[in-house]
């Protein structure tokens, strides 16, 4: 892990390198989170009533809260933040947008958090609840580092609320000592999920990734709201699939990769990318991309309205959109920052398994953009039934 | 001088009326109500019964059974590994080392319970030390295939909550003492009577002091399921959180609470009915009246 880390363990050298991985990782983090949750809701008290707090430039708050994605930012671009401008930065971490929705609903602007990184497609019911506050745009002149393609998009046209972060798609990782045909398509992974790899596979911990297995491998329409589909989707999930489920992990690269504990995984490919980096076997994993189509996500910066940290919020924002930072996260996290020409500069840089991270044009062509419909609650229905099916 | 003494207990009352009474209230009244869309989490202005109904369909119920079952090896578990650890302790063990010995049950036990229970999820992977030693010594053949299933969380239920069995356990048998041990040597029993007709009765209450502490926690358990139960070792406690957390829906959330503390409550209801009745007939037999002779 980061030379930087300010905890100190002694042990020896494979063992330092499971606990440094256990301490960062998704489950100490979404569990430690989970559990705090009470006490932190409790804890926070709101900075202003009614309203929220607008950035206008002023001197930074000493702290800086942000509640992101696993493993989804480079230590070494929060440590140089805290360091050349001072705010202390607390990371919180969740598994899907549904858990940071819920949060700040139940929270009613005191969940003290600031930044928040939603995926595009729920920021605008996320605004349109309140959940989010404008941004300041005169505070972020760096989003002039960032390319248009990933700018103005559908859910916030003129980024009022939320900048680029991270874009990504989903696929699969398979144990290649254990699988040994080639798999290439959702129907071959739900196929191999049934056979080779029954009660060694695991899913993401994401209903719309989830369901989208189903929808993606059929030729259905991710965002149906059809009763019949839907219908299908549940009975296929819950009765045929969930039985030879292992494990809902959003973060499979954090531990089943490098561990070995599972045979296929879903997984979105920059956690993909750091599972096979650190598993230290890389022959031994196969990457595919979802077909015949996945998705495409992007996650944003936002800020929490509430956000009782709004200046630091903007200058950590502004912060990361710098190339140099921009180019560590990916790095870091293995997921495309939406940079101007950062797929070149990676590329000089030396990153490894690149291919991972950029994707070619007939590729992004396969990926769809979800949407929150009203069959959201459904999704959500569907993925709990399958949680407790598989524990049948 | 009554109100003084009243006086003294408003801290206490206030905390139980403010923290327990009014929280759980809120609790049952929503599980009385519905979600009312993707972002409200509960509403209660058509009260039903419906979502106990709902935490009650095959699929839902299935995870309270395991859950119960988890519950009920994990502490009969406890307390089959806890009893002769204390015995030893509290009996045989001088009691100059009592101490150290207490000493080292807690120590791993102000350790974070999290930590504790990631390592394990280290232990148990499939190529993880305890793997590799096993196959090495040719007790397994092949990866070890505990992580992600129910015996892997009762082994992370078992360890996580022994101290809260074996320090009840111990204070029990501690004060039971010597003394009333060599009293039933010297009227003619041997070891195994005094433990059946001295040792164990007068040490019940710990006992089932012991049996509460674990089962009560165990049962709402939910970082040891998470961490190590993954699909197939779910518990109760992840449903309730994934209502709240994940699925907003307060109400079908609350239900489940609402039906996991019922199911406590009768769990613990039926075994102190078996308990009593297991008792009746020992009770009668031995019964020792003390008093003028008539």
């Amino acid at each position: 892990m980061t030379a930087d880390t300010p905890i100190r363990i002694l042990a020896n050298a494979s063992a330092s390198r499971i606990i440094g991985r256990e301490l960062t990782r998704r489950g100490f983090l979404s569990a430690a989170v989970a559990v705090g949750a009470v006490g932190a809701l409790a804890a926070c008290t709101p900075t202003s009533t009614g309203g929220s707090p607008q950035a206008s430039g002023g001197p930074l708050e000493n702290k800086l809260s942000i509640y992101t994605w696993g493993e989804y930012d480079a230590p070494e671009v929060m440590s140089a933040f805290t360091s050349e401008l001072g705010p202390q930065i607390v990371i919180d971490s969740f598994s899907s947008n549904e858990e940071l929705i819920s949060k700040l609903v139940a929270a009613k602007g005191t969940s003290g958090y600031d930044i928040v990184v939603p995926t595009g497609t729920f920021i605008p019911q996320m605004v349109e609840n309140g959940l989010l506050t404008k941004l300041n745009r005169d505070l972020i002149p760096n989003i002039e580092h960032m390319d248009s393609a990933f700018l103005g998009r559908d859910w916030d046209p003129n980024n009022d609320y939320s900048i680029c972060k991270a874009w990504g798609t989903t696929g699969f990782v398979y144990d290649k000592s254990v699988i040994t045909r080639e798999l290439k398509t959702w129907n071959d992974f739900l196929d191999a999920a049934q056979n080779e790899a029954s009660g060694k596979t695991s899913v993401l911990d994401d209903p719309g990734d989830i369901t989208g297995i189903y929808f993606w491998a059929n030729g259905i329409d991710w965002d149906t709201t059809d009763a019949g589909n839907l219908d299908a989707a549940e009975e296929y999930l819950v009765n045929t699939l969930a039985p030879h489920l292992a494990a809902f992990d959003s973060y499979p690269g954090g531990q089943s990769i490098p561990q070995a504990t599972m045979t296929l995984m879903q997984v979105w490919n920059g956690d993909a990318r750091i599972g096979i980096l650190e598993g230290g076997e890389p022959d031994r994993w196969q990457w595919v991309l979802g077909a015949p189509v996945t998705e495409i996500w992007m996650d944003n910066w936002a800020i929490a309205a509430g956000a009782p940290n709004p200046e630091a919020a903007h200058a950590f924002i502004n912060y990361v959109l710098t190339p140099e930072n921009s180019l560590a996260e990916l790095d870091y996290i293995g997921y495309h920052t939406g940079g101007t020409d950062i797929e070149q500069a990676a590329n000089d840089a030396g990153f490894e398994m690149l291919d991972l991270v950029f994707f070619t044009p007939e590729q992004i062509a396969t990926m769809r953009t979800g949407k929150v419909t009203e069959a959201q609650g459904r999704l959500v229905d569907i993925w709990n039934k399958m949680k407790a099916a598989a524990g049948a | 001088m009554r109100s003084p003494r009243f006086a003294l207990a408003i801290p206490a009352w206030a905390w139980l009326v403010l923290f327990f009474v009014v929280p759980v209230g809120y609790v049952i009244w929503f599980s009385f109500g519905y979600k009312p869309g993707i972002f409200g989490t509960h509403a209660n202005d058509v009260l039903s019964f419906d979502r106990y109904v709902e935490a009650l369909s095959p699929t839902f119920f299935q995870t309270f059974l395991n859950t119960l079952w988890v519950g009920l090896a994990g502490t009969a578990l406890c307390l089959l590994i806890a009893f002769p650890v204390v015995y030893w302790m509290a009996v045989k063990v001088s009691p100059s080392k009592r101490g150290l010995l207490i000493a080292l049950v807690m120590i791993p036990f102000w350790t974070n319970f999290l930590v504790r229970t990631i390592g394990w999820q280290v232990i148990l992977a499939p190529e993880g030390w305890l793997s590799t030693g096993l196959n090495t010594i040719g007790v397994l053949d092949g990866p070890l295939e505990i992580l992600y299933t129910r015996t892997a969380v009762l082994i992370g239920v078992v360890y996580n909550y022994l101290p809260l069995m074996i320090l009840p356990l111990f204070v029990a048998f501690d004060r039971v003492g010597a003394p009333l041990r060599e009293a039933s040597k010297d009227l003619g029993a041997g070891p195994i009577a005094t433990l059946a007709r001295v040792t164990i009765p007068l040490a019940r209450p710990g006992i089932i002091a012991g049996v509460l502490l674990v089962f009560i926690p165990l049962m709402g358990d939910y970082i040891t399921a998470t961490v190590l139960g993954g699909a197939k070792g779910n518990m109760v406690g992840q449903l309730v959180a994934s209502q709240f957390q994940t699925a907003q829906n307060w109400a079908l959330g609350s239900a489940m609470a609402v039906l996991l503390m019922l199911v406590i409550a009768l769990s613990v209801a039926i075994g102190a009915v078996i308990l009593w009745i297991l008792s009746l007939p020992f009770r009668s037999a031995h019964r020792l009246v003390l008093g003028p002779e008539s």
